[in-house]
């Protein structure tokens, strides 16, 4: 049923509005961009929003009604919801505020009995809902042109928090991340992060999961499930609020130790889920592990067109887990016959100052055929001369083919910038630190290695 | 729970304990530690929370004049808490190791293990995971503690037996779910290339 959440067939957005900076306006315009479904604005007090024919109550719809989208004052909440109940509604988004979170737990209460009542899912209350980049249900209330959504990839976002969630949305659209579904699930009166996981779980479009979470009604289920996840696809995880201090009350020097900070990095680590220590971070490892395929070891071979970063790709490749490989003889007399004589080709291999797409590909089919290396890293210099945009779809190509990672590594101003984000929107994750580019690959490995093992 | 019968807990469970004899307190404490041949390690027992280090209440006995000195050492902790009897202990040698569990609030039992006596308040250095463990759970709780290659025989230190440590670590977390323990301290457990036994232990229900 948590289906309908994402695939629903028709959406009532209740609390619809005519005004452009009320929340009710934008959730409904976002349905009104890509969404394929039927859409129904409900407010009593309006005839026609946006066009569209404005009921006064669910129940006046004649249509099914798949997912209600509720943005109106807390109060009223309760009467709306039975109202879905009786038409048959089975899934809702509360998105209002004023619920548990300031105390009114009855209000909270109630909402969940409804919910219980009528057997309909409910996400939130106070949260900002849910973002599928593939049917784009879309019910966050910010505007697109403030919040940029991203385009279709293998990210599955879960935020306990609205606004981590969103900003984050935001942040990652603008880099070229792709997302399969986002969801903010607020108070989670009734769906939480482990519904929400066993959902992701099964979902085709999610290729990795990122989830960020404050605490847990749920501790053992939550680690049950992600344990089992795990086996199949990443999941990497961030938790905020984390209190050092033991129990005050333990009466033992074991109790005064473990305190939940410690218990939920030994949870994580247990459960096979990679924990990241910031959001950066989580999406360095989401999407290298959502576009490329996993590497068979640790051997990273680099290609560059300036030596002196390869020497720093060197430094941090034998500073995280990794190793720097030793080509095959082969691979070195292939790359030579098409570089200047004075370019010196081991591992980095450098294609020295005028290399061209050409010479990139080159190198690039000749590492992926090389049997010493599991990883491929290429650093672009988008700076010199020789570089045309074709490079993108060189490396494009090569990464579509899925037979070895590949990652690439560029600096630069705005015109780097630009093209950075051309290669992550093709499927190449693209970093602009050589240190968050080897941390990602060494997360990508350990989590190959958690994957491989039968134990 | 008596001292005794909590380490007959972990010997039920298949965690090995030292060669223990419990003396009640009184007038012929003196002549009934006499009977035991030395060496070995005499302690208190208390159902408070003390360090026994700190307040010498523990002591290796290999004469007659160490053991006077013992029961010098105890009249001040006597008079400060209550004291259970002595405890008589066969003297073990090898790597001081722990293993601790707790009811975590979120999420039930978990079970720590690290470097024992002084070092777990002092160094910090222990990792933790959630029971029930399994071995593999138990060797990367064992290869993740910071003092892992004093395990290992780093500077020609004697290797310890790490099959009966990962089963001791397995075996304590399964007497915590079993038995549905609040809290585990098995500290010290010494560790050795023959044996890893333990040393004290209290379990709170």
């Amino acid at each position: 049923m948590i289906d309908k959440f994402f695939n629903p067939k028709s959406v009532a957005v209740i609390g619809a509005s005519k005004h452009p900076h009320k929340i009710g306006h934008v959730i409904l315009w976002n349905f009104l961009r890509g969404f394929k479904g039927s859409v129904y604005p409900v407010n009593p007090n309006e005839d026609r929003i946006l066009g569209l024919k404005t009921y006064s109550r669910v129940t006046d719809i004649r249509g099914n009604v798949d997912l209600a989208v509720i943005a109106i004052p807390a109060r009223f909440v309760p009467m709306v919801l039975e109202d879905c109940g009786k038409k048959g509604v089975k899934a809702a988004i509360v998105v209002s505020g004023g619920f548990s979170e300031i105390g009114r737990t009855d209000l909270e209460d109630e909402v969940k009995e409804i919910g219980e009542k009528y057997n309909m899912r409910i996400i939130g209350p106070n949260c900002i809902g849910v973002f599928d980049a593939y049917t784009q249900v879309d019910t966050l209330f910010m505007p697109r042109y403030r919040l940029e959504r991203p385009r279709k990839g293998g990210i599955g976002f879960i935020s306990q928090s609205g606004a981590v969630g969103s900003a984050i949305l935001d942040w990652a659209a603008t880099r070229g991340f792709g997302f399969s579904k986002f969801i903010s699930y607020g108070n989670a009166c009734d769906v939480d992060e482990v519904d929400l996981l066993r959902y992701l779980e099964k979902d085709k479009e999610t290729k990795v999961i990122g989830l960020y979470i404050e605490g847990t009604r749920r501790g053992r289920e939550l680690y049950d499930t992600m344990q089992k996840i795990t086996k199949k696809k990443p999941i990497i995880a961030i938790k905020g609020g984390k209190t050092k201090a033991g129990s005050k009350a333990a009466s033992s020097h074991t109790g005064a130790l473990a305190g939940s900070a410690d218990v939920w990095r030994a949870m994580f680590k247990q459960a096979g889920v990679i924990e990241a220590d910031d959001i950066k971070r989580m999406f360095n490892y989401a999407r290298l592990l959502a576009e490329q395929p996993l590497p068979k070891g640790n051997r990273v071979g680099v290609i560059t067109n300036g030596g002196g970063f390869g020497v720093i790709a060197s430094d941090v490749i034998e500073g995280h887990n990794l190793e720097l490989a030793s080509l095959e003889k082969k691979t070195i007399n292939k790359i030579k016959k098409h570089v200047p004589e004075y370019a010196v080709v081991k591992n980095p291999v450098d294609l020295v100052g005028d290399a061209d797409a050409q010479r990139y590909e080159i190198a690039l089919d000749a590492l992926m055929d090389d049997k010493n290396v599991d990883i491929i890293l290429v650093l672009i210099l988008f700076q010199t001369a020789g570089v045309q945009s074709e490079i993108i779809d060189v490396i494009a190509n090569k990464s579509d083919i899925k037979k070895k990672p590949i990652i690439s590594f560029s600096a630069g101003g705005d015109f780097t910038r630009l093209h950075m984000r051309m290669l992550e929107k093709v499927g190449v994750p693209s970093f602009d630190s050589l240190e968050d580019a080897a941390d990602a690959i060494e997360k990508m490995y350990l989590y190959s290695r958690y994957f491989d093992s039968d134990e | 729970m008596g001292y005794m019968d909590e380490l007959n807990l972990l010997k039920s469970y298949g965690i090995d304990i030292a060669r223990t004899s419990f003396v009640k307190m009184g007038k012929g404490l003196e002549k009934d530690l006499v009977k035991f041949d030395f060496p070995f390690i005499a302690k208190v027992d208390t159902n408070e929370p003390i360090h026994k280090t700190e307040l010498k209440a523990v002591k290796l006995v290999e004469n007659k004049d160490d053991l006077q000195e013992f029961l010098k050492n105890i009249r001040p902790v006597e008079k400060k808490y209550h004291v259970n009897g002595i405890v008589v202990q066969e003297a073990l040698n090898g790597i001081e190791v722990f293993i601790g569990g707790k009811r975590d609030p979120q999420f039930g039992q978990v079970i720590l293990f690290g470097l024992g006596g002084i070092f777990v308040e002092i160094v910090n250095d222990y990792s933790i995971r959630l029971c029930p463990v399994s071995k593999r759970d138990a060797r990367d709780m064992v290869q993740e503690i910071r003092g892992y290659p004093l395990l290992v025989g780093a500077r020609g230190m004697e290797p310890v037996n790490m099959k009966k440590l990962v089963s001791s670590i397995v075996n304590a977390s399964k007497l915590m779910m079993d038995e549905n323990i609040k809290e585990l301290d098995i500290n010290p457990l010494f560790a050795n290339s023959r044996y890893v036994k333990a040393a004290d232990v209290r379990v709170i229900r």
